[in-house]
């Protein structure tokens, strides 16, 4: 960051600069980036998640979902025709597990984008703006903080109407103060360095400083944010489906463990409908938590911070 | 830097322990932490046969889900209470097993008057209650009087006396109840009388829920012992009960919230008894040495009940359901949509009978089935035939459109808690879908608000039927509607129509009983007809019980009927236990191992933490 | 997972807790005066947040669609003048400011109300299952966190290495695991029985019932094990990730070469310089974790049908009871609030740095 005095003799124009300098950041970032194993691999099982769920539709087709020409009989065990056995409906498991990672992954992904869309503006308003409004969202993002968030989130779906819309919201709208508590950290620390002083000098505006300076620095710890978020979305959401608060006309992975259980999946045994999604779940939230952990220890943010 | 390494040294002493305690808590924890992997990695503790305790009682364990609402007979409604309450206090009268008429409880025998307004009770005078004293028609007397003079009391059971002017007890043995109008139930008054010595101290009945002084005086076949909320509910045999003490010494329900982890208690013999099996749960327990699986015939009904368009006594209309239903043939395309084979194969897998008419099958007297022609039978062809004959075309994308031009999405309400309303529903999505019908299925906890403010389209809909159809066909008169919107009436979905009202009012007047049957069998069939409930499936009842534990036990109806919910206390008195081992292995020797076990493990976990350490202290000198 | 699912993930590389506030250093907090102002704001900012659940909780849960009298009949016949009657009975008669108020008024009294659907005032309903929550959740409570700490502390003195490698990817992994799926399998291989392993823990419950003494005892015990395990497998990691970082930024620190250079044995250093400072975030992290915990056992309760104040509210969410949704969830928020405050009060007396 110590590029902004930038020598006038340079050809281009300070846009041009700015994209230079951020692509060496983002070079810079993957070199450290592979030095971290785990990061590697969770990006490979990262990569193989979204390969997967993005050619659902080509693999195994949104007929896999439907109940009324299901190919199996119900409950059955695992045979080469149907390789993790039979759900309730007699419907292909391996296929509803493909199928079903769409929506897990879907809701994980928005809900934990929504949260940290609404952490990472209240935290760069509240970083930017001093005094009564900083206070006030600083304490209602305390506030949020406290706030026991599963209960929260169940207490939300049950008052909502039972939808993917309902669960994502829940999720999001309880997951978002400690990105905002971050971010906040953050913008002031951004906002201390000498050449947002002469960008106000020469006339900025809130939101220029806020857009053009600030987000760009808080970028790279909204993105770790994200991805340690989801995980903790994926698995929020499996528990409400868990709980019969989601939609149960929906296929996801939460939802087919709620299924077994109904179904009476654990006393009778029969554990391949039973395993395999927690499985999922679990290898999806790690492999978030693995992506998260290695953003994370490249960009310290509190290295960055002093740098 | 040395002034850090100084600070370290110059910490205040009185801070020092409190670096010290966490560090203690963590050596501790630790151990117990090792101590639960080893206890893990065990296979010593037995804890099979928890079900029988110690010093050789027989113990009944039955496993329930449903929390107790109250053990106030005032104030009990739900399934699970009002099984313990009957058990812990005699009815007046109470129900053959065999084909459920009445027969006598803490009544001997009893007589109408000729007008049918005055109904004398005979009370035996062999019945006492647990604490010594003997039950007389005071104490019946004071049960009654106080429901109807006590608002607070009548909360439960509080329809039944609704009817009655006057009740006396002119002698210890005689009860004489006076009536403002003739009243079907004389014979099935199911309110627990209480004892007047006891019930008489307390103050606000709204507030009393009778589960703070143990044993609770009663005079059933069971005495109230103990109970912690959600946890169990024990009941200890009436030795002194008047129809003989039943043989299990204790009776206890114990709550597993989950159905899997009562099967599986079930499989280790934790539990005795466990019912609402799945059938994936029944087909596994099928096949188990010493366990028998009872799949009855139910006496529920599982149907698809239509909002006909809410309305109230006083003409008032109110909610929102769909214009479209209030035409028969609509109604009638919706079930002819719906492949009730399909849904019996594939949802209950075999436990279930398909259901046709609105009385189940088990209720042979009063059963009745549609003729060949008169059935709706799946079609969906002539389902969407008559769709557009009653002018619901399809639109250029497929979907049927209403006279508002909007396309139809009916609003199916379902319970949540029932996962067979949830799979059901998703097979009448997709057929409904094919004849360009959306549906929106709202799955509540708690379906009763819609319900009531007839804000829904269609619903899942399912009653128990009792022995009488009487109340069950009541549903659907005119005369339950509410008197106005504000009101609950004891309608089931609003249904309100003529014909049906007129063949309703006939049976209850018929006294001879083949000719009432043939009129209820009409009444159903009127019904049918008219598409206002669908019935889909009669669901067996699907219980278990270990063969080692209870020797034979009394369903009902007696033939093929279910044990848990009945109508008497059958089940739970006549049960007897099986004497394959089972008693002599007690709890005490099995808590006397497992504290064994725990000792040498914890033992175990701090010698392994200790050389642990002593190895990393090792490996840290290097 | 538990509610620390939602938030938790992002702490675990931030070093101090996630949900603590940041830890007071400086001159407000150097004399005893200047400690007791920063408590008293403390205290003052619990007091408010408090003051805000009871808001929300009153609030949040009148948004349920229904009319909560017709929903405690339970559709049973009842006549318009009975349910205005009901409604006088529970104050639902009244504007909703003056519900309000009083409601507001009787929680500070400590009275919270009576349950729709057990007749029974709310807070005896919680104080009935309370002592089981805490008992479950204290004793994994003090596992986990014994756990974290001791493996964390191995872990970031042998950083790097395959020790901890392989402890810091299995308590990512457990972390990452549903816990009422972990619950679920549990009760399949140690309760039912699999296999080889014989059927070892009861499936469900907190007691069998009928016991004395100390064989009541060792029976809760037993109940206990698997409940227990569940928790602590998926809560340790956290704790676990949360020293060991801790102590990294700790272990390069100079005052640790010194320590060395004078000739102390490597575990004395760790145990005498490195650990109780690196403790201090791990401290903060504890007692909001306790607070958790007790807010998100409502999934190993309703898999184990623990008798305890998860499966409380799950119960009065589907009916819904307001008066016991309301009271239950003012207590896990206060629970977590009140947790929190203790943590920023023990913070500044434990810092060796205060008081300089």
């Amino acid at each position: 960051m110590t590029t902004e005095a930038s020598p006038p003799a340079a050809p281009a124009g300070p846009r041009a600069l700015a994209r230079q300098r951020r692509r060496r950041a983002a070079v810079r970032f993957w070199r450290q980036y592979r030095t971290h194993r785990a990061g590697l691999v969770g990006l490979a099982a990262l990569a193989l998640f979204a390969l997967l769920a993005l050619t659902a539709p080509l693999t195994v087709g949104s007929d896999v979902a439907g109940v009324t020409d299901a190919p199996g009989r119900p409950m059955e065990s695992p045979s080469a025709e149907f390789p993790l056995g039979t759900d309730r409906f007699g419907r292909d498991l391996l296929g509803l597990l493909v199928w079903g990672s769409r929506v897990s992954l879907l809701v994980g992904l928005l809900a934990a984008v929504l949260s940290v869309v609404i952490g990472a503006l209240v935290g760069i308003t509240a970083g930017h703006y001093k005094g009564m409004y900083a206070t006030v969202m600083m304490r209602v993002t305390d506030w949020f903080l406290v706030m026991p968030a599963l209960v929260l989130a169940i207490a939300l779906a049950t008052v909502l109407p039972r939808s993917l819309g309902t669960v994502i919201l829940a999720i999001g709208v309880t997951s978002w103060p400690t990105t905002a508590r971050l971010v906040r950290a953050q913008t002031l620390a951004v906002e201390s360095r000498p050449y947002i002083e002469r960008a106000k000098a020469l006339g900025a505006g809130h939101v220029h400083i806020m857009t053009r300076h600030v987000l760009p620095n808080v970028m790279p710890l909204v993105l770790a944010q994200t991805t340690l978020m989801v995980s903790g979305s994926i698995l929020t959401e499996a528990t409400l489906a868990f709980l019969g608060l989601g939609d149960p006309t929906v296929v996801s992975w939460g939802g087919m463990l709620q299924d077994a259980r109904e179904a009476g999946a654990v006393s009778a045994g029969d554990w391949w409908y039973l395993v395999p999604p927690g499985i999922a779940i679990a290898g999806v939230a790690l492999t978030f938590t693995l992506c998260g952990r290695a953003v994370e220890s490249v960009l310290n943010p509190r290295l960055g911070v002093a740098r | 830097m040395s002034t850090q390494d100084q600070h370290g040294r110059k910490r205040p002493a009185a801070r020092i322990p409190r670096f010290r305690a966490p560090r203690l808590a963590t050596t501790g924890g630790f151990v117990a932490a090792l101590a639960l992997t080893a206890a893990l990695a065990t296979p010593l503790a037995p804890a099979a046969q928890q079900a029988r305790a110690d010093d050789g009682k027989k113990v009944l364990t039955v496993a329930v889900a449903q929390s107790v609402d109250s053990l106030s007979p005032f104030l009990a409604t739900r399934l699970v209470s009002t099984s313990i309450l009957r058990l812990t206090y005699e009815y007046l009268t109470n129900y053959d097993p065999k084909d459920a008429h009445a027969v006598p409880g803490l009544a001997t025998e009893w007589k109408p008057s000729a007008d049918k307004l005055t109904w004398t009770y005979k009370i035996r005078s062999d019945a006492t209650w647990s604490d010594g004293e003997k039950v007389t028609a005071e104490d019946a007397a004071w049960t009654f009087n106080k429901m109807m003079t006590d608002a607070n009391a009548a909360t439960a059971n509080g329809s039944f006396v609704t009817n009655f002017k006057k009740v006396t007890a002119p002698s210890p043995t005689e009860l004489v109840i006076e009536l403002d109008k003739p009243q079907a139930t004389m014979t099935s008054l199911d309110v627990p009388i209480v004892p007047k010595h006891v019930w008489e101290k307390v103050g606000d009945f709204s507030k009393f829920n009778n589960d703070k002084d143990f044993p609770v005086v009663g005079s059933g076949p069971y005495i109230l012992k103990d109970y912690e909320p959600d946890s169990y509910v024990r009941l200890e045999a009436n030795k002194k009960f008047w129809r003989g003490a039943p043989e299990f010494d204790e009776l206890v329900f114990k709550y597993y919230k989950d159905g899997d982890a009562a099967v599986a208690a079930l499989q280790k013999g934790e539990v005795s008894f466990v019912s609402n099996l799945t059938p994936a749960q029944a087909d596994s327990l099928e096949g188990q040495d010493d366990i028998k699986v009872n799949d009855a015939p139910g006496r529920r009904f599982l149907a698809l009940a239509v909002n006909p368009g809410a309305r109230a006594k006083d003409g008032e209309r109110f909610g929102d359901g769909h214009e479209s239903l209030l035409d028969q043939r609509v109604r009638q395309a919706l079930f002819l949509a719906v492949d009730r084979e399909t849904l019996i194969d594939k949802v209950y897998q075999g436990h279930a009978v398909e259901g046709e008419g609105y009385i189940p099958p088990r209720y042979s007297t009063y059963y009745w089935k549609p003729s060949a022609d008169q059935k709706l039978a799946h079609d969906p062809a002539e389902a969407a035939r008559l769709l557009d004959e009653a002018g619901y075309q399809k639109n250029s994308e497929g979907k049927r459109v209403g006279k508002d031009g909007k396309p139809i999405t009916y609003r199916v309400l379902c319970h949540a808690t029932d996962p067979n309303d949830k799979a059901i529903g998703q097979y009448l999505k997709e057929w409904w879908g094919e004849l360009g019908i959306g549906m929106d299925l709202q799955c509540l906890d708690n379906v009763s608000d819609p319900w009531l403010a007839g804000t829904y389209d269609l619903a899942f809909d399912g009653w128990s039927v009792s022995p009488d159809p009487e109340s069950v066909l009541f549903l659907h008169t005119c005369d339950a509607l509410p008197a106005t919107p504000e009101d609950t009436g004891a309608t089931d979905n609003f249904i309100c129509d003529k014909k049906y009202d007129d063949l309703y009012t006939r049976q209850h007047a018929e006294y001879d009983p083949a000719k009432r049957a043939d009129l209820v069998k009409q009444a159903v069939s009127r019904l049918y007809d008219t598409g206002y409930m669908n019935v889909m499936a009669y669901p067996n009842a699907v219980e278990a019980y270990r063969t080692d534990q209870i020797a034979s036990i009394t369903t009902m109806p007696e033939g093929a009927g279910n044990i848990y919910g009945q109508d008497g206390y059958w089940s739970w008195w006549s049960a007897t236990p099986a004497d394959s081992g089972g008693s002599s292995d007690g709890g005490g020797s099995a808590g006397v191992i497992t504290g064994v076990v725990v000792g040498v493990v914890l033992l175990a976990g701090v010698g392994g933490f200790l050389a642990m350490r002593r190895r990393a202290t090792a490996e840290d000198r290097e | 997972m538990t509610a620390d699912a939602v938030s938790a993930p992002a702490g675990q590389a931030d070093g101090p807790a996630p949900a603590a506030a940041p830890p007071v250093r400086g001159p407000r907090a150097r004399t005893w005066a200047g400690y007791l102002r920063y408590g008293a704001g403390k205290v003052g900012g619990a007091a408010v947040s408090l003051f805000a659940v009871l808001v929300t909780s009153f609030f949040l849960f009148r948004l349920i669609p229904g009319d909560p009298v017709k929903t405690m009949t339970g559709g049973r016949p009842v006549s318009a003048e009975q349910l205005a009657a009901l409604r006088r009975e529970f104050g639902l008669d009244l504007p909703l400011w003056q519900q309000f108020t009083d409601y507001c008024g009787k929680a500070l009294t400590g009275d919270l109300g009576t349950s729709y659907q057990f007749r029974a005032p709310v807070t005896e309903k919680i104080a009935d299952a309370l002592p089981n929550t805490l008992l479950l959740t204290g004793t994994a409570f003090v596992l986990y966190t014994a756990l974290g700490i001791v493996i964390g502390t191995r872990s970031a003195w042998r950083q790097g290495r395959l020790g901890d490698r392989l402890n810091t990817g299995l308590a990512l992994t457990l972390y990452s695991l549903p816990s009422f799926w972990l619950g679920l399998l549990l009760i399949i291989v140690f309760s039912v029985g699999m296999g080889p392993v014989p059927g070892l823990f009861p499936t469900g419950g907190m007691e069998s019932g009928g016991e004395q003494g100390f064989a009541h005892v060792l029976d809760v015990a037993h109940h206990l094990v698997l409940p227990v395990l569940t928790l602590v497998a998926v809560e340790y990691g956290q704790t676990l990730l949360v020293t060991r970082s801790a102590l990294l930024d700790e272990t390069g620190s100079d005052y640790l070469t010194t320590a060395r250079a004078k000739g102390l044995r490597d575990d004395a250093v760790r145990r005498r310089h490195a650990v109780p400072n690196a403790l201090l975030p791990t401290v903060t992290l504890i007692f909001v974790n306790l607070g958790r915990t007790v807010a998100g056992v409502i999934l190993v309760e309703t898999v184990f049908s623990w008798p305890g104040l998860g499966g409380l509210f799950y119960q009065a969410l589907s009916v819904p009871d307001l008066p016991l949704v309301q009271g239950l969830f003012l207590f896990f928020a206060s629970a977590v609030i009140v947790m929190n405050t203790v943590a920023d009060l023990v913070y500044p007396l434990l810092d060796p740095r205060v008081g300089r």
